[in-house]
């Protein structure tokens, strides 16, 4: 099987003349593809040609949809395309992508603390002070929303 | 300077006590390959890089690390909620509870607690990278040995994200050892310390 056709962004680029006695990592090549972000976010990577897994254990199954995990979703895509732009900062598409979930993550944001509180102590919200509401971050038991 | 954001990187919803798993799943808290010593170690390194792409790359891996961190302490914390008396009398996690009762310590699953020998901050950006691509390739197997040991969905479902994230930070080391050769220019890389003396 051809793997570069049948599974584009599979293989990178090395230097030309690479000197002895380096290691080397291939350049993931620009405007690899891309998942979508809630699939990304279940997978632990945006890209499909970085998504390796032990024994073919995947995670299928995405994550319901409730403010918080929206939030994770998007915090998840920007954290992902902010490594990538660190190594490839000419990739515009990648660039205006990052730019596309910052603004979705900030939607988000509104709308979740809003319902649930401050996501941090500079989330602007009104009303009595509800950084101390339940749950914390470590406390979430199976079936619990959000 | 950081700022907590009171969620996780990853959601963890633990159905199941489980202390024998919690045991071993420790070591990715405080163990020698764990995320506490991933965390402060490109933490650490980032104030010898010499290049801003090395700078942020090790502030913005290092920063999620530390979200690693906070994961790994939830599905510790979740599986030795509500505990029986036999689980707690259990002797693959007697050891730990009575030293730590059911609290989250920086431990390798052997007992020996979190030490910064298990880290390396070398001061040269070619030595340091290095021991990033290392850290991150047992750092992923660590992960693999959990999956091999852990029969728990809900556990290796959080398992599985966090050893694709060795992946995917193994990729970015990668690369950055290669701007930096490009950056450097010359046939010796090895000429001199890129930290010190350009």
């Amino acid at each position: 099987m051809d793997q570069k056709k049948e599974r584009p962004g599979w293989e990178g680029r090395l230097p030309a003349m690479a000197p002895l006695a380096n290691p080397y990592v291939p350049f993931q090549l620009e405007d690899p593809p891309k998942y979508e972000a809630r699939k990304a976010l279940v997978r632990g990577t945006l890209f499909p040609g970085l998504d390796l897994p032990f024994m073919g254990m995947v995670n299928q199954k995405e994550k319901p949809v409730t403010p918080l995990t929206e939030l994770q979703t998007m915090a998840f895509a920007i954290q992902e395309l902010a490594l990538y732009l660190d190594t490839h900062c000419g990739d515009q598409e990648a660039l205006s992508l990052y730019r596309t979930y910052q603004e979705l993550y900030h939607k988000g944001m509104r709308e979740y603390s809003e319902k649930y509180g401050p996501l941090n102590h500079a989330t602007p919200v009104t009303g009595p002070y509800r950084w101390l509401d339940d749950p914390w971050p470590w406390e979430y038991c199976q079936n619990q929303e959000g | 300077m950081f700022v907590y954001d009171k969620k996780l990187q990853y959601p963890v919803k633990i159905d199941k006590p489980n202390p024998r798993l919690a045991a071993i799943i420790i070591s990715q808290y405080g163990g020698p390959d764990g995320e506490l010593g991933a965390s402060l170690r490109y933490l650490s390194q980032r104030y010898s890089m010499p290049f801003d792409e090395l700078k942020g790359l090790l502030t913005d891996i290092g920063t999620e690390e530390l979200g690693h961190l906070e994961i790994v302490g939830a599905i510790v914390h979740q599986l030795t909620r509500n505990l029986k008396d036999a689980q707690i009398k259990d002797p693959a996690f007697a050891p730990y509870f009575v030293d730590h009762t059911v609290g989250v310590y920086p431990t390798a699953a052997s007992g020996f607690p979190w030490s910064a020998a298990s880290i390396e901050v070398k001061g040269d950006p070619i030595a340091d990278l290095a021991e990033d691509l290392g850290a991150e390739q047992k750092a992923r197997v660590t992960y693999d040995n959990i999956l091999r040991l852990s029969d728990d969905p809900d556990v290796n479902d959080v398992i599985k994200f966090l050893r694709e994230r060795e992946v995917v930070h193994f990729q970015r080391f990668g690369e950055a050892m290669q701007l930096l050769r490009e950056k450097l220019n010359q046939k010796n890389v090895y000429y001199m310390n890129p930290a010190m003396d350009i």
